[in-house]
């Protein structure tokens, strides 16, 4: 019982760190209804900033991590001044060919530095012993991935709700128009959505980097591995983006602990998200908390 | 009709039929006949070393299957990214036989025309299956389904043995009227049989284009509810839609079976259904020609950067890494800057060509 | 001014005619290398084809051929088959006389051609299907698949409690499952070990459930056949329930084993302290264990400004062993006096056993080819990670079982 319990643990914390990783996703979506295929791309490069800073410039790790978020804020919200402003309008299809062609000059950015083909690990900060209870087990740099993801998701939360700026933010994803007729800048919310998913992204790009290593192959993976956990959740949907999240995560886990090696399967933790992805499509297009756009002719 | 018959500075459509033909003028039928002999004529003539052909033939393939996206995405505008995917579907199908037949079966030495078609028809059974969600999904959510059959896909080979775990499986060598293929005419040969397929292809989506369910491919993309409003049936449409591109991808998996002799996993990963969208548009989405010009920019280039990756390599040895980084970047620097200044590719620059010539001496 | 341009001109033809038809004869031999520099696995290529470069340029600036030098073309492939193809048939057209390869696809997908061309190959794919059916592709070192049952073998030699309970952690591909059953051959033919489970990892970011299952079957030993990257992430989980072993076959512990891409200096760079006891076969000489073979790497390192990491990396180690057994066949055949063609060359490689064996100082044994032996090097080391380090374990050794399962 305690090995179901442990896949139920893992799999919400490998959940969590996948809601992370598809919050950027989503608030790119939410605001500008860009598909950010480069989003890999984004969490490979907060991680080796944060290794960058700390260890060759000797940064203490907190301020490192605080500082690469700043710093891929500032460099996404560029991204989308450079390469996306002038799209706006534009067919999706151009939009999601941009974010490929940002992904490639990206890459070829990133393979300019020693990252592209070199492997890193970050220092150990955190203490090694898991927490234990009852057979079940987390580890520290799980927890507090897990930590940040509830802060980050809650603060974007609130700030959707709450604060001005961010009902904004809601107000163009509605409509654009009846918001620049109100006085929203729109060209502006585009950008701090960038520049928010750049943040989320370099925080993600941190804590897989820490489970994973610094593997550029690794990292710029998850920009892939997302897609269904956003489309899962819907889009334009920070809560399902969560739960879209930990549902992966379990369903993962699951297959991983259940299905491989039964009748000669293999590697189903892989296939299994989009099988069900597909299957939950079928029934909710939108996904399970996206928002039903309403079509007229 | 124009008066002259060999040149027309404007339109003079007066029915519906006229402005439904191929060529509008003799000049551009005579322009079309010529670039046609010449295509089959060269290789007689100026012999090309077997990398280049072998470029011209890859580039020949990549035509056919990006004419099946562009059906999909440029006419239907339905974003598909697992198009190598239903390439791989192609190539597996020779590839399965080759397995179950063994790799010099007759049926795919002697019988590879049939085997192409075959392969052309498995795509376009796994396309419309895959098409199927269109029924209900929109946008983005659809493009996901896509992914997610490439992601399937890739799994499904990996998995089963039947397809040797990804690894290459071979196929033989073609036989054809003067007897087995061998390697020294094997890259000639199959710029023959491409460009036949390209040839029969091209001028089948062109009629297509002109039927009913040609009008009903760009109603459902311009509006779906609309087309929906005007009688069409905007889900079969797309699923129709799907088939098609399944079946030119089939047909451009097997030519790439037969081209490089063997079929691995490695050639229709996400990376390649990537590469086939960024032709599309470089191409120019929705145009026909614009299926040409897409892989042979996007193949031109990729040499071209390769040249020049090898000459940043001699001018900074110790900087092996800047040559490395060239071919991403400037692979993403040319789908941006079309996206930004040309997004409707270098079709539209013929298209500006072609007016200048039909104008000329006059400007606007 | 007309005058002096035709003059110019005449001068210049005459210079030209006259270094076309220079009395020095000196002949260029050209080979070609396709690898993965960037997309998948470039963390390997890179280093590997830094290497391979080196090592040529020493042989041109030394003078080791005379008067002749080898021009080595280095192309970047991108891990894609279609691009290596491309590059093989322009690398033909420049008339190699011997190529070098790189992934396990791309050998796989070439063979035939390499067939029908009748040229030798190197590939830097250690796959055992590599070699079958083909008679032109030499493996520098031993296959993956003798790497693995080398492990196991160790650990039915070395392990005390009876016999012991392996896992195999893989790569969810065919370089992954390859050893797979070539290990069930050995095993059927008296390898004294169980094999409880076969893992294929995904891209996981927790393996907690995994091992805690593997533990609850018993399993003591996990021999991993992948890449660096999954290898890490596992230790690091193992290493937070403590369940990896500190010494070889501890009790109730589980140690870690993994064959040549799955170890070097990017393990413990990726995996850090969880690396500790981790054991790696493989038949490359380590910087972290001085010796002749070690001290030339570095000093070659140096001579071309790579930095430490390049220098390190069993893969530079790769590519230049890789470019020896080239340069080594070349060499013999000049001395034989024979023109440097794919036919010489193959029967050079061929002839290389015996009495001539070729010992690069950058391996732990001789290569060896035989028209039956496509391995080149059969030795392997055993090497495991104490305080952040490799240490050899042992003296290197042949595996026994390999040959009853060929």
């Amino acid at each position: 019982m305690s090995y179901f319990f442990q896949l139920v643990i893992s799999g919400i914390v490998v959940g969590s760190i996948y809601a992370l990783s598809a919050l950027g996703f989503v608030l790119i979506y939410k605001s500008s209804r860009v598909l950010n295929i480069a989003h890999g791309q984004l969490i490979a490069i907060g991680a080796f900033m944060v290794y960058a800073l700390t260890v060759w410039l000797k940064v203490p790790i907190l301020i490192a991590f605080l500082a690469s978020m700043v710093l891929t804020f500032f460099m996404a919200m560029s991204v989308e001044r450079v390469f996306l402003r002038r799209l706006i309008g534009e067919p999706i299809i151009s939009v999601i060919m941009v974010t490929i062609g940002l992904m490639s000059i990206l890459d070829g950015i990133i393979y300019l530095t020693p990252f592209g083909s070199v492997n890193y690990s970050f220092p150990a900060v955190l203490p090694v012993t898991p927490i234990s209870f009852g057979g079940v087990s987390i580890s520290w740099t799980q927890l507090v991935g897990v930590i940040i993801t509830v802060i980050l998701i809650g603060g974007f939360s609130w700030f959707f709700k709450r604060s001005t700026l961010g009902i904004s933010m809601r107000a163009v994803s509605d409509d654009q128009l009846a918001a620049m007729s109100i006085g929203i800048s729109v060209p502006r919310v585009f950008g701090l959505a960038w520049a928010m998913a750049g943040l989320s992204a370099a925080a993600a790009g941190a804590i897989i980097g820490n489970i994973t290593g610094l593997n550029f192959d690794t990292l710029r993976a998850f920009g892939i591995l997302v897609f269904p956990v956003v489309i899962l959740g819907g889009l334009d949907s920070v809560f399902g983006a969560v739960v879209a999240g930990i549902i992966m995560g379990l369903i993962q886990q699951f297959a991983g602990g259940y299905l491989d090696g039964q009748w000669g399967l293999s590697g189903t933790a892989n296939v299994l998200p989009y099988i069900i992805l597909l299957i939950i499509l079928l029934f909710k297009p939108h996904g399970l908390f996206g928002t039903h756009e309403i079509e007229r002719v | 009709m124009s008066a002259n018959r060999w040149l027309a500075t404007g339109n003079f459509f007066t029915s519906y039929r006229e402005e439904q033909r191929i060529f509008f003028t003799h000049l551009d039928r005579l322009v079309f006949v010529a670039v046609l002999v010449l295509l089959f004529a060269w290789p007689l003539f100026f012999e090309l070393s077997n990398k280049y052909m072998l470029v011209v033939n890859h580039t020949l393939i990549a035509v056919v299957a990006v004419m099946g996206l562009n059906i999909v995405t440029g006419y239907a505008g339905l974003i598909s990214i697992g198009h190598a995917a239903f390439v791989g579907v192609g190539a597996y199908t020779v590839a399965g036989l080759a397995t179950t037949l063994g790799d010099s079966h007759k049926l795919i030495t002697h019988a590879w025309p049939l085997m192409i078609v075959l392969s052309g028809g498995m795509g376009a059974l796994f396309g419309a299956f895959v098409g199927l969600p269109a029924l209900r999904l929109k946008h983005l959510y659809l493009a996901i389904a896509t992914l997610s059959f490439q992601m399937i896909f890739e799994w499904v080979i990996h998995f089963m043995g039947f397809f040797n775990q990804g690894q290459t499986i071979y196929i033989g060598r073609v036989h054809w009227l003067t007897g087995e293929v061998g390697r020294s005419s094997h890259y000639v040969f199959w710029y023959y049989a491409s460009l036949v397929v390209v040839v029969i292809t091209g001028f089948g989506i062109r009629n297509l284009m002109r039927t009913r369910f040609g009008r009903c491919l760009i109603a459902v993309r311009d509006n779906d509810r609309a087309a929906d409003a005007m009688g069409m049936h905007p889900g079969l449409t797309k699923v129709y839609a799907f088939a098609l591109a399944g079946f030119m991808a089939g047909l451009a998996g097997a030519l790439h079976a037969y081209l490089y002799r063997g079929v691995g996993i490695e050639s229709f990963t996400l990376h390649h259904s990537i590469t086939y969208l960024a032709m599309a548009i470089v191409g120019g989405l929705g145009t026909l020609h614009g299926a040409f010009w897409g892989p042979a920019a996007i193949e031109f280039l990729d040499i071209q950067v390769e040249h020049l990756s090898a000459w940043a390599a001699q001018i900074f040895p110790a900087q092996g890494n800047l040559a490395t980084a060239l071919r991403p970047f400037s692979f993403g620097l040319v789908i941006v800057l079309f996206l930004m200044f040309e997004p409707r590719g270098i079709a539209n620059w013929w298209r500006i060509a072609r007016s200048y010539v039909k104008l000329w001496p006059f400007r606007y | 001014m007309k005058h002096m341009k035709i003059f110019l001109i005449g001068i210049a033809v005459v210079c030209l005619l006259l270094a076309a038809a220079g009395p020095s004869r000196a002949e260029v031999i050209k080979i070609a290398l396709s690898l993965a520099m960037s997309g998948p696995t470039s963390d390997a290529g890179q280093p590997y084809a830094k290497g391979v470069e080196d090592f040529f340029k020493y042989v041109n600036e030394e003078k080791l051929l005379g008067k002749d030098t080898i021009d080595c073309t280095i192309r970047d492939d991108q891990y894609k088959n279609d691009v290596t193809k491309r590059n093989f048939e322009e690398f033909l057209d420049m008339g190699i006389p011997i190529y070098l390869n790189y992934s396990t696809g791309s050998t796989l997908a070439l063979k035939r051609d390499f067939e029908e061309e009748k040229i030798p190959t190197l590939p830097a794919s250690f796959h055992r299907g590599n070699v079958e059916d083909s008679n032109y592709i030499f493996l520098p070192i031993a296959s993956y698949s003798e790497q693995c049952i080398g492990l196991a073998e160790y650990i039915a030699r070395h392990f005390d409690g009876g016999k012991a309970k392996v896992a195999l952690f893989i790569h969810p591909s065919a370089f992954g499952r390859g050893p797979v059953a070539d290990l069930e051959k050995a095993m059927a033919a008296g390898l004294n070990i169980e094999i409880v489970e076969t893992v294929e990892h995904g891209t996981d970011l927790d393996s907690t459930a995994t091992l805690q299952r593997l533990m609850s079957k018993g399993v003591q030993f996990v021999i991993a056949q992948t890449v660096q990257s999954p290898v890490a992430t596992f230790l690091n989980d193992a290493e937070r329930l403590g369940i990896i072993a500190q010494t070889f076959g501890e009790k109730d512990k589980i140690t870690f084993m993994g064959a040549h891409y799955t170890g070097g200096t990017d393990l413990i760079a990726l995996a850090g302290s969880a690396a500790e006891n981790f054991f790696w076969t493989t038949s490359y000489r380590l910087t972290s264990v001085p010796g002749v073979g070690t001290e030339a790497q570095l000093a070659l390192a140096e001579r071309y400004g790579r930095d430490d990491k390049t220098a390190n990396s069993h893969n530079y180690t790769n590519g230049i062993m890789v470019a020896q057994v080239a340069f080594e066949a070349i060499r013999r055949c000049k001395a034989k006096g024979n023109p440097v063609n794919r036919v010489n060359l193959t029967a050079e490689l061929n002839q290389m056993n015996g009495l001539n064996a070729f010992y690069p100082v950058t391996t732990v044994g001789p290569v060896t080819y035989s028209a039956t032996d496509r391995a080149g090097v059969d030795s392997l080391q055993l090497y495991r990670v104490q305080d952040g380090q490799w240490h050899a374990v042992d003296a290197p050794f042949r595996s026994e079982y390999m040959r009853k399962v060929e």
